[in-house]
């Protein structure tokens, strides 16, 4: 049944290129403006001098550190973590350790996720449609989804701040300099935290499951009540733990693969020319295949679900017709 | 021990606690009170072996302060009761009437040491002192003080007299310095000895001493007297911009410690005993050193090697290692032979014929410092064999040996003349030993390293520490005893400012003369006490030339340097406007001269500091033209004119002067090439960017 779903998850989304095209040109477009700005300060920075040479054949660490001497604002995020997987490892690290961000790139953050929010509702209708739907069929869903998932989010963000905000706090803050306190062999530390972890990291994913089945049944069985949504979903994951949790495990692997891949090819430094342009399209054919995995978890998430409680593309609400207000249909009665 | 000594020992021993309980009890109760009636005379224990009085001929060191201590270590309480003999000899031409002490476990007593009151202000204090539990605070206790007579002249008690002072500051609450008035003035080439017993809580390890779990490390715990020179007693209070500084001697030391527990010490074991108590006592000997530091705990995993060299003594090695990093033993040897090797030839060989290496507990904080004849490294359990991280701290810690140990300043004053001529020492080793040697980050709580492949250390900006300096350089100027250095200023200006100056003066002499310079120093002040100046005479003598104006900027200044190229113009030679012509003032607008180019240089100074530096222009057909500028004036222009335009300007192109903090802008091209190199990183950046965001995105 798992992998039924994630290899039909696979198959929906496949047979959507646009919607992964699309996210991950919105992607792009988002970070497009902070990086123009922050290319303007890069070659402000480096302008006519000779440091330019240096830091287009490679690294000029020196050029670099005065670089960071004088940042504030968006400059601050510049720091060579940002070079080869050190990028996506310092990024997943810092999830799991909660550590801020700046503040600038946590306004893109929000905004990104305002901006899934409002797409979430769309792809989801359309993996659950599992047949193409056209741009405004598109869009109309996500114009419907959007007020509830609005709601969701509300929830959503008073969970995720009371497992960051008070759970992660009392386990690391907390607990952890405690309990190692007298510690003094590195590896059992290690072990400890690796432990929190995994207990942290499973609630992290067991309310973000939650979350995913409360999206699939308000769309798949056009559910307006976001609270129902979620007491469904709750009732749908304990009476199917083993699918839904290994179907979840399974995405998870996928996700540990592309990872895995990127870390073994991801392009380092590198010079300008033909090879920096190369070093980043295999960036973004590494961030479009992450986008994958994020849809195949919806996908499959909706797979999994219609095979069990309905049958395969069953949606409850009629394609949504935009805009789906009473005046506007009126409108376009005869 | 002289054998007819030996049955009056345990009597003398019970004599002598007993006294000293009640002395102590007494003491404690008014540690400040000014001199009162004279005690009667008190006991003093016999010596196992009487310090040496005066050097003896053929010693390395004037050896005027020796001490002969006998430690016991409750690991459970974690105290330490002791007593010691010291034998002071005055080698100055004045007179003393008191003796002073450090007393540096003071520092933790409470949070108004001045120690702890600097760290607080500075905000470098690693945890809240709130967090920290009864057992977490250290002190020391001197119970009994006696100035011991000649022959059988009866010991004269000196407890009560014995008070804190705190010269620095005047912090009426530090007890870091203790001064014990003597009943007359030691003459100059006098010697008296001066028995004393203390307690001393161990700290949790605070600050590079202390203990956690079962792991002790015990440096700066004993009362150490201070050093007396021409102008009175320099023994400052425990700060938190300093380290440490004292006088020559012979030590002498007995330690016990639970049966079983592995030791390592400043010096040789010379004898072990197991006591009946389930303890060990262990005897370990230093001759010519000026600290003692020892570390013990149950869980060492004890590695012997050898260094040799041709040309150098041999030294044995002892690595007392914590056995989650047994496999790393290699790398600390490694490390330290390449220190004694390259130190060794380039300055004098290292003297003593053994080193003990301590790799220190995880939390223990007692990592990367340095004693005579011992240092603590310091590595992880994960750690990438292309990030010399065991190997750097090593080299730095043992390189220590030569700067501190063997040359010893005034850490408290001048801090800069051993960590900063290590720092210097310390990049040129790993530069010529450690590479590929890569930078790197950890995540996961502070864990899993990432190395970062396309980021090799380099010697100039990463080993010498340019950022650091950059941040600090303002402040304060070096020449500012290092005490009163704002807490936070030591590591840029004592470390980096330093070896950046020296690397900068390698670059503007030459590495030979540079080393010449260095083992000049180095020999005409091993076993001594170097002041700034001392150093600053032998640059001068050495090169050969006055380099007084270099110091006055890097020493006595804050000044920051930074020379800049700010404009560079090339272009077809033009002329318009009147011109005198068959004699006859005639307004004429020329056309551009063909093949012939005005090339126009200006150069900045930006900073106060100024250095001599070359100029560098480069033209299209490979024409290169190097000026020198003495850098004085706030900008010179060079103007040019030759066949073809000038592609690209250098100010300092070989990069002399490493203090200069922004060396980006000391080149201009004629065609802008930053475009290319901007957009490499910000598609470097968006990439980061972007996976950031599909990382937050799991919230969704």
């Amino acid at each position: 049944m798992v992998l039924k779903a994630v290899r039909d998850g696979m198959r929906r989304v496949n047979g959507a290129p646009v919607v992964l095209a699309s996210v991950l040109v919105l992607t792009f477009l988002l970070a497009l403006p902070l990086g123009l700005v922050l290319r303007g300060m890069l070659g402000e920075s480096l302008g006519a001098s000779l440091a330019a040479d240096t830091a287009a054949s490679g690294v000029n660490s020196d050029w670099w550190s005065t670089f960071a001497s004088q940042a504030s604002g968006l400059a601050v995020t510049f720091t060579p973590r940002i070079i080869g997987f050190g990028a996506v490892a310092s990024n997943l690290s810092a999830v799991l350790d909660a550590q801020p961000q700046a503040l600038v790139v946590t306004g893109a953050a929000v905004a990104y996720l305002l901006l899934w929010t409002f797409l979430v509702g769309g792809i989801l209708d359309r993996y659950a449609r599992n047949r193409p739907t056209r741009t405004a069929a598109f869009f109309s869903a996500c114009g419907v989804y959007f007020g509830r998932f609005l709601r969701l989010a509300v929830f959503a963000a008073v969970g995720y701040l009371v497992l960051f905000g008070a759970l992660h706090r009392w386990m690391f803050d907390v607990f952890y300099p405690w309990a190692t306190h007298d510690w003094t062999v590195e590896r059992t530390a290690l072990f400890l935290r690796l432990a929190l972890y995994v207990v942290f990291g499973g609630l992290l994913l067991a309310f973000n499951l939650w979350l995913d089945y409360a999206k699939v049944r308000a769309v798949v069985e056009d559910r307006r009540s976001m609270i129902g949504a979620l007491i469904a979903a709750c009732r749908f994951i304990r009476r199917h733990p083993a699918q839904a949790v290994g179907l979840y495990l399974a995405d998870s692997l996928l996700f540990i693969v592309v990872i895995a891949i990127y870390a073994a090819i991801v392009p380092g430094a590198g010079t300008t020319g033909s090879s920096m342009w190369l070093g980043f399209a295999l960036s973004e054919a590494y961030l479009l295949l992450r986008l994958w995995v994020k849809l195949v978890f919806h996908a499959s998430e909706v797979s999994l679900f219609q095979a069990l409680l309905a049958h395969a593309s069953y949606v409850a609400a009629p394609l949504p017709v935009w805009p789906e207000s009473p005046s506007a249909e009126a409108i376009g009665r005869p | 021990m002289r054998r007819w000594l030996q049955p009056l020992v345990p009597l003398l021993l019970m004599l002598a606690i007993g006294v000293a309980a009640l002395d102590g009890q007494r003491a404690r109760n008014a540690p400040r009170q000014k001199a009162r009636a004279a005690a009667p005379p008190a006991a003093v224990p016999a010596q196992s072996a009487p310090p040496t009085a005066a050097a003896a001929p053929g010693s390395l060191s004037p050896r005027n302060a020796n001490y002969l201590i006998e430690a016991r270590l409750d690991s459970r309480q974690r105290m330490i009761t002791g007593r010691e003999w010291l034998t002071w000899r005055n080698i100055t031409g004045v007179s003393t009437s008191e003796l002073r002490y450090h007393l540096y476990y003071n520092a933790f007593k409470n949070t108004r040491s001045t120690w702890l009151r600097e760290r607080a202000a500075a905000g470098r204090l690693s945890r809240p002192l709130s967090s920290l539990g009864e057992t977490d605070w250290g002190w020391t206790e001197v119970t009994a003080v006696r100035l011991v007579g000649a022959g059988d002249a009866p010991p004269i008690d000196l407890t009560a007299d014995r008070r804190y002072v705190a010269p620095d500051d005047g912090n009426t609450d530090d007890e870091t310095v203790m001064v014990v008035p003597l009943p007359r003035a030691v003459a100059p080439g006098e010697t008296i000895n001066v028995y004393l017993e203390w307690t001393s809580q161990v700290p949790r390890t605070f600050s590079r001493t202390g203990a956690i779990g079962h792991f002790f490390f015990l440096g700066q715990w004993f009362p150490k007297v201070g050093v007396l020179q021409e102008d009175g007693w320099n023994c400052h209070q425990f700060h938190a911009s300093t380290e440490f500084f004292s006088d020559y001697g012979i030590y002498d030391v007995k330690l016990t410690v639970p049966k079983g527990w592995a030791i390592g010490a400043t010096g040789i074991e010379r004898e072990t005993r197991d006591n009946p108590d389930a303890t060990t006592t262990h005897r370990f000997y230093q001759e010519d050193v000026h600290d003692f530091a020892w570390t013990t705990s149950p869980s060492y995993v004890v590695k012997q090697a050898r260094f040799e060299q041709a040309g150098l003594p041999p030294v044995e090695m002892r690595l007392l290692l914590q056995p989650e990093h047994a496999d790393q033993a290699d790398r600390h040897f490694a490390a330290t032979r390449a220190a004694l090797r390259y130190y060794g030839q380039w300055y004098g060989p290292y003297p003593y014929p053994h080193i003990t290496i301590v790799d220190p507990a995880w939390q223990s904080g007692a990592g990367g410092m340095e004693y005579p004849t011992l240092f603590t490294a310091g590595t992880r359990w994960i750690a990438p064999a292309d990030v010399a991280d065991p190997e750097g701290v090593t080299v730095h810690e043992c390189g220590h040996q030569f700067w501190y140990a063997l040359v010893g300043n005034n850490e408290f004053e001048d801090a800069w003349l051993d960590e900063g001529f290590n720092t210097y020492s310390t990049g040129r080793t790993m530069t010529l030993a450690f590479t590929p040697n890569y930078q790197s980050f950890r995540v996961l709580g502070g864990f899993v390293p990432v190395v970062m492949h396309d980021l090799p250390v380099n010697r100039e900006v990463d080993e010498d520490g340019l950022p650091s300096y950059r941040e600090g350089a303002k402040l304060d100027a070096q020449s500012t005893p290092s005490w009163r250095y704002w807490p936070g200023a030591g590591g840029a200006l004592s470390y980096s400012k330093t070896a950046l100056w020296l690397n900068t003066l390698e670059r503007h002499l030459g590495w030979p003369t540079m080393q010449r310079i260095m083992s000049t120093f180095f020999t005409r002040w091993k076993f001594r006490h170097p002041k700034p100046q001392d150093f600053f005479a032998v640059v001068n003598e050495v090169s050969g030339r006055d380099m007084t104006w270099f110091f006055d900027q890097v020493y006595r200044s804050s000044n920051i340097f930074d020379y800049a190229v700010s404009d560079l113009r090339s272009g077809p030679v033009t002329a318009s406007g009147f011109f005198d012509v068959k004699g006859k003032v005639d307004y004429a607008a020329e056309s551009p001269a063909p093949g012939r180019f005005r090339t126009t240089v200006v150069v900045r100074r930006l900073g106060e500091g100024v250095f001599p530096v070359d100029v560098l222009v480069t033209f299209k057909n490979g024409e290169a033209l190097r000026e020198r500028w003495d850098g004085r004036d706030r900008w010179k222009m060079f103007t040019y004119e030759r066949a073809t335009e000038a592609v690209s300007a250098q100010v300092d192109p070989e990069r002399v002067l490493l203090l200069d903090v922004d060396y980006a802008n000391n080149s201009r091209t004629l065609e802008p090439r930053g475009e290319a190199a901007a957009t490499k990183w910000t598609l470097k950046w968006m990439s980061w960017l972007q996976d950031l965001l599909l990382t937050a995105a799991f919230f969704v």
